[in-house]
This record gives C-alpha cells, sequence and structure tokens, in this order.
C-alpha cells in the first residue's frame, strides 16, 4: 500500500496510507494535519486514479513543491519528496512498503528510541534504579569515595618527585604517552601499565623487567599501600594519596 | 606487539541487505564495526559513512600536544579522547546529512570501535554492537549495550535469561545520527600478547550466547577461523540479522614468537583443563 511520510528537519513524524481524497492543511478536517503558519488551511491534496496518485495544489498561499519544482498537479513516483510549507512528504509506493517484512524468528528491525511509549517506559525504569539505590540499606556504604593512589619516586632518575594516579590508564615507560618516562636506550617502551578500577590499581607487566617487592612481575598484579615497584631500574613506592586516618584506623 | 586480524560479514538468513560496515586497519591498530538501520538506502550510508568519517577524522586530525586543550580529558590517554571525538564528529556527518536529505531522514548507526596502541586498547561505543576481550581464558564484555533490554536488566526487572523474551528488544537509547550530539562510552583496557579483541554487530550475539562465543576461542587461535565459526553458528542459529565480526589477536613479533615457541606450548597444556570452565 502506498504511503506518506511526514517529516519535519529531519525528523520522522508520522505515516499515513495513501487514500483518495486524502487532504493536507493545517485545518484539523485534513487527513495529514500540518499545524504551521506557512501551510494553508486546505494546502493540497491527493487523487488515486487508475492505479497513480495525483497531488493537487489547492491554490495553497505558499505553494507545493515536488522535488524541489512547484505544482499545481503532479503524477506522484515512488521516492518523491513533497514540500508543503516547511514540511516534507515523502512518496512511498515501492513493493517492498507493499509486502511485509520477510521476518522470521520475530527478530523485528532495530529501531532508535523515539516513540512516547518507548520514552515513558524509559523514564520508569530510571525512576525505579534512582529508587532501588536509595532503597539498599548501605547506599553510603556502597559508594565509597574513590581514593587515588601516588607513586613516589625512591631511586632512579625521573622528572618528577610522585606521580598521581589519575587516569584510567597510566603507563610507564620511554613512550610519549608514559606518565612516567624511562629514559635511556634499552628501556622498554612501555614496561607496565597501571590500571585504574573502582576498587584499585592493576599492574600489568608489557615489556622489559619490573620486580614489585623484590619479586619479578609476570603478568598482573594489584597494588597495595606500600608497595615497591622496581621498572626496569627506577625505584618506585606505591601509597594511597590523602587516606583518612579514620579509614587506615577501621 | 604484532596484530593479527580475522574479519567477515554475513547477510545472514533472513534480510535482503547488508547495512553493516566494518573497517579494518591493521597498521594503526584500528578497528570498527558498525550496524546500519533505517531502511534502504539509508541503513549502510549511515554505517559506512560512519566509518569512513572515523578514518578521516583520525587522520586529518594532528596529534595533540600532551598538554592541549580543555577539550583533552586528563583522565584518559590521548588516542582514547580522540577516537572518542572522532565517533562525536561521525555523528554530526550523519545527522547533518539526515537532516539534509529526506530520503535518508531517520537514518541511524550502532558503532563500536577500538585503538590498540602501546598494549592499551581505547574501546568506544554508541548502540549495541559489542566489544569483548578474551584473556585469561575467559571472555569479558567491555561494553554495555545502549538499549532498553539492557536497561531493564540493569533495574533488576529483568535478568539475562528472561530477556530474550522481553518486549521493545530492539529498541536503543543511543545511535549516531539521531541527535545533534551523542554521549560516547570509552574505556580503556591493557592488553597483553595471547589476548583476543572480538567486535561483532547484534546478529552475532543475539544468536549465539556468551558461552558458545567464548568456546570458540577456546577450540581454535586463529582469528580468521575464529570469526569464520562465530558466523557459521549465528546462520546455524537462526541469523536473523546481518552478522559482522571482527577478531583481533595480540601476538608477539615473529622473533620472539620464535624464541617463545616452546614455553607457549607447556602453558597452553597447562590450561587446557582449566578452559572448559568459561
Amino acid at each position: 500500500m502506498p504511503k506518506l511520510t511526514l517529516q519535519f528537519e529531519g525528523r520522522l513524524l508520522k505515516e499515513y496510507a495513501v487514500g483518495s481524497g486524502l487532504t493536507i492543511g493545517r485545518l484539523p478536517d485534513n487527513a495529514v494535519i500540518i499545524d504551521n503558519p506557512a501551510v494553508s488551511g486546505h494546502h493540497a491534496r491527493l487523487i488515486c486514479d487508475t492505479g497513480s496518485v495525483v497531488l493537487e495544489d489547492l491554490q495553497s498561499t505558499n505553494g507545493t513543491f515536488v522535488n524541489g519544482e512547484h505544482v499545481l498537479r503532479h503524477v506522484l513516483r515512488a521516492g518523491d519528496i513533497v514540500l508543503v510549507g516547511k514540511h516534507h512528504l515523502v512518496f512511498d509506493n515501492s513493493a517492498e512498503a507493499a509486502m511485509p517484512g520477510p521476518v522470521l524468528s520475530g527478530l523485528g528491525d532495530t529501531v532508535y528510541l523515539d516513540t512516547k511509549q518507548h520514552r515513558e517506559l524509559r523514564q520508569t525504569l530510571e525512576d525505579a534504579k534512582a529508587q532501588a539505590v536509595s532503597m539498599r540499606p548501605s547506599a553510603k556504604a556502597a559508594v565509597p569515595r574513590r581514593r587515588t593512589g601516588v607513586l613516589r619516586v625512591v631511586a632512579g632518575g625521573a622528572d618528577q618527585y610522585e606521580y598521581d594516579l589519575d587516569a584510567h590508564t597510566s603507563l610507564i615507560g620511554r613512550s610519549q604517552s608514559a606518565l612516567v618516562r624511562l629514559r635511556g636506550w634499552f628501556k622498554p617502551d612501555v614496561a607496565v601499565s597501571i590500571a585504574r578500577s573502582s576498587d584499585g590499581y592493576v599492574v600489568t607487566l608489557l615489556g622489559g623487567k619490573t620486580l614489585i617487592n623484590n619479586e619479578p612481575l609476570v603478568r598482573r598484579h594489584t597494588l597495595k599501600d606500600g608497595d615497591l615497584l622496581n621498572v626496569s631500574g627506577l625505584m618506585l613506592e606505591f601509597r594511597w594519596k590523602d587516606s583518612e586516618p579514620a579509614e587506615s584506623a577501621a | 606487539m604484532r596484530l593479527r586480524v580475522g574479519a567477515g560479514t554475513h547477510i545472514g538468513r533472513v534480510r535482503s541487505l547488508n547495512e553493516d560496515a566494518y573497517l579494518l586497519r591493521e597498521d594503526e591498530g584500528l578497528f570498527v564495526v558498525c550496524d546500519g538501520m533505517g531502511g534502504a538506502p539509508a541503513g549502510e550510508v549511515a554505517s559506512q559513512m560512519a566509518v569512513d568519517a572515523i578514518v578521516r577524522e583520525l587522520r586529518e586530525t594532528p596529534q595533540p600536544a600532551p598538554t592541549s586543550s580543555a577539550a583533552h580529558d586528563p583522565s584518559y590517554l590521548p588516542h582514547t579522547t580522540r577516537l572518542a571525538a572522532a565517533v562525536r564528529q561521525s555523528n554530526q556527518f550523519i545527522y547533518d546529512r539526515a537532516r539534509d536529505d529526506p530520503r535518508q531522514a531517520g537514518m541511524g548507526t550502532t558503532l563500536v570501535g577500538v585503538w590498540i596502541r602501546q598494549h592499551v586498547v581505547s574501546v568506544a561505543h554508541v548502540g549495541d554492537s559489542r566489544a569483548y576481550l578474551w584473556h585469561d581464558d575467559r571472555l569479558e564484555p567491555l561494553t554495555r549495550d545502549h538499549s532498553l533490554i539492557q536497561m531493564q536488566i540493569d533495574a533488576g526487572l529483568l535478568d539475562e535469561h528472561t530477556a530474550s523474551a522481553a518486549e521493545h528488544k530492539n529498541v536503543l537509547l543511543r545511535v549516531l545520527g539521531r541527535e545533534p550530539d551523542v554521549d560516547v562510552d570509552v574505556r580503556e583496557v591493557t592488553v597483553r600478547v595471547g589476548d583476543y579483541v572480538l567486535l561483532c554487530s547484534d546478529g552475532l550475539t543475539r544468536m549465539v550466547p556468551e558461552s558458545m562465543l567464548a568456546h570458540t576461542f577456546v577450540e581454535s587461535r586463529e582469528p580468521q577461523r575464529i570469526c569464520d565459526s562465530l558466523i557459521a553458528a549465528a546462520n546455524s542459529h537462526g541469523g536473523a540479522d546481518n552478522i559482522t565480526v571482527v577478531v583481533v589477536e595480540v601476538a608477539d613479533s615473529w622473533w620472539r614468537r620464535l624464541l617463545n615457541r616452546r614455553t607457549r606450548s607447556d602453558r597452553r597444556g597447562q590450561y587446557a583443563e582449566a578452559n572448559v570452565a568459561v
């Protein structure tokens, strides 16, 4: 069945099944109502005539355009774009539109959240989630203040005395993007990465040799307060920054 | 570090068009999968536009200085910030095109992209195309779908087992091209030799359960073979949508590979039993 899709500024507003006598205009007695001052009360209409659909301008003030051309009468073809005021109406008469899509397993087309129903459901879910969080007895304890770690240089050449581990990923190596830059031709480009997660920092060995508390790092290690890192000769100590006395006492 | 890549896309067994698009730039470590939506011809236009825009943006935008502007988020590495900016830029391109051309009004696309540099994978995503990391013999999701159904799961209203029967299962909360601006989720993850990154469209993940995805990595270590068997699995489970899969293996450089050959084969034997419990 042929259809018209009403669009405004790239947004799909509504779809209409095309039938004879369908009228387009600003007033509420039209089949396609476009409530915009640029549209005449009765702006245009469609006439279905032996299989073809004819668009007719009803002496509108601002005119009716098809594919950019001003028209008074026009036989619509699939893909034609009708401009009424600032609204577009796309005419679709293609075979695909006539037949329902070949959906086998009930897996429909993916759509973007744009219907009222979807928005309402999202709001309900957001409310439910917010409530669930506030209902949780340990709500406050469940959201601990995120602690930041710091690496202090104990021995070896570095350009700072200490490095805050603020980033999601901090690198130690010769690389430009490393937080702690190693110097020397034979130092690895990236020796270790330190990844920050909700519950701490994980060191991953990527190149060269790294010792943690004098034990060779093999794969990964979760940092603890006071851990001593030897990254290709540079000695660093890991400390929690500004850990409150109350917390350490607990 | 060297990257070995396998990739493939398949129309599936139901759709008459493939609206997915993907991008492989092994030398730069850049990989992207997009799943277009919006009907012919808009869906595949949007996904291809997204892929092209990402490459163009990352090529043309000069590398920002380490101490760069306010737009630079210091909590992420520079290449993560750049990837996210490129995704936002591609949203702008698609949005503008959809607005200017009524035939493509309403087109949109999902996107999942990774940029692997110096053992750190920057992940950016919008929509329900996913990234996974295979490491330590298990499959870890790196993305969380921007969909109503994921939101229902998060709110505790659905669990993952009943989710497949839920209503509104095709509704996305975020896509590229539908709003003038878009939130891009980003993440950084460190990889080591032997890890794999999997990117895929929902044509794979809706057909094949995660346990089975994981099993494929146990059975094969060859990226293209993993890819092919995942696509075959999606089709044998119905192939209701287009299927796109990209598998990237973080491999040793050839000389190190040679050196490590013996230790690695020992290790694999050691983990063979652990692999079953995925």
